[in-house]
């Protein structure tokens, strides 16, 4: 991996926890500052925050509740109608309207992606890091283990898992980290393999520093953009996995979220003639994913000039 | 010979791979909390004919002989039998096999090789526009939700414009003889194109974006300046040394590859009513038709190792540096 | 007519910010059977003049002067007639040859590969020519069939000068062709390469920052600093009466075998930054004789004997010059000036 040009290479801990929060901190402000930099970048920022904050404002946002039945101004039930200016995206069947309904589910669609890429990335960097530093049989454990989960099918997977132990958002989100989480582990584990080698950590080891110190407190810090930079894809991963499964039946009946909504229109077979219904929730799974890959793809070009020039 | 050891321990990690997976099933599926007994036998059927079942499934035995029993059955190519259709799993899955491997075959062929033309030629011409244009086209075909583009070409080519049929993978009461013509010949091509051009369309983004990374990577090498040196010629330069191993990492993310080929392939079959696994297990899932189920899922998942076994071995055919791994 | 003429070639490298001006105005010769030894620090553009002159260069470099090979402009031919000279008659060995061979490919097959490229030759034939070249590297020609990971670097070395030969070029390019091997191995490989030298006449340009090597093996030698020629001499002339204070420099930091011995002063500060060069003579930084019109105005080659050159004002008072310059006292002072 490529040095940050102009960029501490390495970070040296403050004593206590609050300098390793205060490491992790500067280390993501570092990240989101490269990000800016770059057009990729800004765009996905800019995606990402107005998902944002429309999950966060949805109920001021919102012009209906996600699950209330729209009327004409005659009392009629204001059923598939096309987009029009009461309605900028048309309504459902059961003359829901489709704009409050994707407001409304950004909510869990986000909710369920970031606990899932979060949770994913947790797993997979701890795996990663300890894979990487104890080497030996351990990495060989893990990384046989990471090989087995890179072979499972995911969505099948999730399917059974599902069909097994019930619907619901943390059900999902388990399923989603439970297998998502192989990707990180490979890329943080080589990570640390280049990283072990460097003098700050034969340094620590000198003074004494215990193994879960030196991962933790000296290597975790800089493996740590790495990280956050696949936390960023899983998540896109993530909301087209729960759409997904949701679109199949099984994600959350009791909740709106975006890929619910595309099941509702694809079991009513009313796509043919309510196209709004399936092209605006496309639309915003689309646009939110995208922002997330675009952040990604900033960072990497940042994270690998070697890309850029020759 | 490094390459035939290469192989057996390979070999010897698929086996293992496939024992791990059949035995989370199980766990898994005796996870579940309820009677474990409806698993395997059908609550409609009447109850000594269930019990007779219970008993040749060795439910009412301990854990570690239904294990084993399970273990013995799998191995001899007896997964139980459909709740919903009544038949050995085996019988019902067998056409299904066919029909997804007839779609997903051909579509992981077209993904990977215009997927490594265009990346190939994105890199070669650094000209920035084609390039930005190439990595922005990629990541929009990877956020694009596969049933959702599924749907929104359905509608467009095969109702509005009714240039493809819209659904299953024939006309009904087409007649054929055997297994050549009833998937060569025009009715199947014509229901085969859509759902074709979807999967090849949604999956040659990763070996596109996979392949010009890795060219641009490896124009910089000094083993490829080398070549320029020694007078070959740029066609030369360009095929044998910097082309080559430049797919190397292309190959080493097939297997990843077919993983999501396979999400993707459920979703086609089902917005398409296509008659394959994908679509089977959907419907088993949704109706808990346990035994179709685990063995459709087990089924995905023999494929999607076998093929990342071959990849790997193909991988290590290309290049010698792993082989002494 | 010489072999290769190098004539006031200039380089410049542009990246999205700046300019860098890695070679300005170098010229030298090598004659036919003639060895000549380009050194200089690492930084210097001697790798870059290397590229040159075989057209490795990246896109993102300009390129202007003349290479002339037996008369004919290399820079200016055309691809297909470039490639007939690469590897036939000018053969590269590049710096870390080790990374120089394709990692998916049999050595042999990378070998026979270029013998094909300009030679009809039967495979079998070829193969059995690189058997030989192999035995002549001192390398188990039965290895022919490994692959590059299964060789040594210092192997991969020798592999690489086995391939330089196969076509028994008129002149072999060698970049740093013992940098990074062991002191043995280096020995032996300066010593095949003087045989083959001596034996097929071939000419071998021998660009190092190790005077030592082209102490023992070149007829002539350029000394090249910051992208520009500092001397350029006959080898007795420059190592018994060097002209420019880099030469003398130079001298002091190697250590003699069987000279009368004297105290190793090393050069102090560092090249200077080729994207803004400074105004004059660019070694005035470091230079402990320099004076105001060396800041101000680049020297000329002057030439200080037959054939022989230098660029530096002071050239006239040499003689004293090389006195103090052996005086480690000199160069510290020096140094302490730069602080």
């Amino acid at each position: 991996m490529e040095k940050q040009p102009g960029r501490k290479q390495e970070r040296v801990p403050l004593p206590g926890l609050l300098g390793a929060v205060r490491s992790i901190g500067e280390a993501m402000a570092d990240q989101l500052s490269v990000i800016g930099g770059n057009m990729f970048g800004r765009l996905g920022l800019a995606g990402l925050a107005l998902f944002f904050m429309l999950a966060v404002f949805a109920p001021y946002v919102a012009p209906y509740g996600p699950y209330e039945e729209t009327f004409h101004p005659d009392g009629e039930l204001a059923y598939l109608e096309p987009p029009s200016l009461g309605h900028p995206f048309g309504t459902t069947m059961m003359g829901r309207d489709v704009l409050s309904q994707l407001i409304w589910g950004t909510q869990r669609t986000l909710v369920i992606a970031v606990a899932a890429a979060f949770g994913a990335a947790f797993v997979g960097t701890n795996v990663g890091l300890i894979a990487g530093y104890y080497g030996g049989a351990i990495d060989t454990a893990l990384m046989r283990l990471t090989d087995i989960a890179y072979g499972i099918p995911f969505i099948p997977f999730a399917m059974i898992a599902i069909m097994m132990l019930g619907r619901g958002d943390r059900i999902l989100i388990i399923v989603i980290s439970s297998i998502l989480w192989r990707t990180t582990s490979r890329v943080i584990r080589s990570q640390v393999l280049t990283l072990k080698e460097r003098p700050f950590v034969a340094a620590a080891k000198s003074m004494g520093a215990s193994s879960a110190r030196i991962i933790y407190r000296h290597i975790a810090p800089n493996v740590l953009p790495l990280s956050f930079l696949y936390t960023l894809i899983i998540a896109g991963d993530a909301v087209l996995v729960e759409a997904s499964l949701s679109f199949l039946g099984l994600g959350n009946p009791n909740t709106i979220s975006w890929g619910q909504v595309l099941f509702y229109c694809f079991s009513s077979q009313r796509m043919r003639t309510a196209w709004w219904w399936s092209l605006f929730p496309g639309m915003a799974i689309v646009v939110l994913v995208l922002s997330a890959f675009f952040i990604g793809r900033s960072y990497e070009e940042i994270i690998n000039p070697r890309l850029r020039e020759w | 010979m490094e390459l035939r050891i290469f192989i057996v321990k390979r070999m010897l990690l698929l086996l293992l791979t496939l024992f791990v997976l059949a035995t989370l099933v199980f766990i898994m599926f005796r996870v579940m909390p309820g009677n474990p007994a409806s698993l395997v036998v059908s609550p409609a059927l009447e109850l000594e004919a269930r019990e007779a079942l219970l008993h040749q499934f060795g439910l009412d035995k301990p854990i570690h002989v239904q294990y084993w029993l399970y273990i013995k059955n799998l191995v001899r190519g007896d997964m139980g039998h459909s709740f919903r259709y009544r038949r050995p799993v085996v019988e019902v899955l067998r056409p299904r096999f066919m029909n997804t491997v007839v779609l997903i075959g051909p579509a992981t062929l077209f993904a990977l090789i215009l997927g490594v033309l265009i990346g190939a030629l994105t890199a070669s011409r650094r000209a920035g526009k084609l390039d930005t244009i190439g990595t922005v086209t990629s990541l929009a075909l990877k956020s694009l939700p596969t049933f959702w583009t599924s749907i929104m070409l359905l509608v467009l080519f095969a109702y509005r414009l009714k240039w493809v049929p819209a659904a299953g993978l024939r006309t009904p009461g087409y007649t054929f003889e055997n297994a050549l013509e009833k998937f060569l010949n025009l009715d199947f091509l014509h229901h085969l194109v859509l759902p074709l051009i979807i999967l090849t369309l949604h999956f040659l983004a990763e070996p596109l974006l996979t392949m010009r990374n890795s060219m641009l990577e490896v124009q910089g090498e000094d083993f490829v300046q080398m070549a320029r040196a020694k007078g070959i010629g740029e066609r030369r330069v360009i095929y044998n040394h910097w082309v080559r191993n430049a797919l190397l990492p292309v190959v080493s993310i097939v297997p990843m590859m077919v993983g999501h080929i396979i999400g993707g392939q459920v979703l086609v079959e089902t917005v398409f009513s296509w008659p394959g696994l994908g679509r089977e297990i959907v419907n088993a899932v949704n109706v808990h038709d346990y035994p179709l189920a685990q063995a459709s899922f087990l089924m995905i998942a023999t494929v999607v190792i076998g093929l990342n076994f071959l990849a790997d071995i193909t991988y290590a055919f290309l290049d010698p540096r792993v082989r002494l791994e | 007519m010489a072999l290769l003429e190098v004539n006031d070639l200039r380089v410049y490298y542009k990246t999205r910010r700046e300019l860098l001006r890695a070679v300005e105005g170098v010229s030298f010769q090598v004659e036919e059977g003639q060895n000549v030894g380009l050194i200089g620090e690492s930084g210097c553009g001697k790798t870059t003049v290397v590229k040159s002159i075989l057209r490795l260069l990246p896109r993102s470099a300009r390129v202007e002067g003349q290479v002339s090979f037996q008369g004919r402009d290399l820079l200016t031919l055309k691809r297909p007639e470039l490639d007939k000279i690469r590897g036939k008659q000018i053969a590269l060995v590049p710096q870390s040859a080790m990374d120089a061979l394709d990692p998916v490919l049999r050595i042999g097959d990378q070998i026979v590969e270029a013998i094909q490229a300009h030679e009809e030759t039967a495979g079998r034939t070829a193969r059995e020519k690189v058997a030989g070249l192999f035995d002549l590297v001192g390398l188990d020609s039965k290895r022919l069939n490994h692959y590059p990971h299964q060789f040594s670097g210092g192997m991969r070395q020798r592999a690489i000068i086995a391939m330089s030969l196969a076509l028994t070029p008129k002149l072999i390019v060698a970049d740093e062709a013992t940098t990074g091997l062991d002191v043995l191995v280096q020995d032996q490989v300066l010593h095949e390469i003087e045989d083959i030298h001596r034996r097929f006449n071939i000419s071998v340009l021998f660009v190092t920052h190790d005077i030592g090597i082209v102490a023992e093996t070149c007829q002539r030698i350029a000394v090249m600093y910051a992208g520009k020629i500092a001397e350029y001499a006959d080898a007795r002339s420059l190592f018994e009466e060097p002209y420019h204070p880099y030469t003398l420099g130079l001298m002091n930091a190697y250590p003699s075998v069987r000279g009368p011995k004297h105290e190793l002063i090393s050069i102090p500060g560092s090249p200077p930054d080729l994207v803004d060069p400074p105004s004059g003579c660019r070694f005035t930084p470091r230079c402990p004789f320099a004076c105001e019109i060396c800041q101000q105005e680049e020297p000329e080659l002057v030439e200080t004997g037959r054939d022989n050159w230098a660029a530096c004002h002071r050239v006239g008072e040499i003689d004293q010059l090389r006195t103090k310059a052996g005086k480690a006292l000199t160069w510290k002072r020096m140094a302490m000036n730069q602080v």
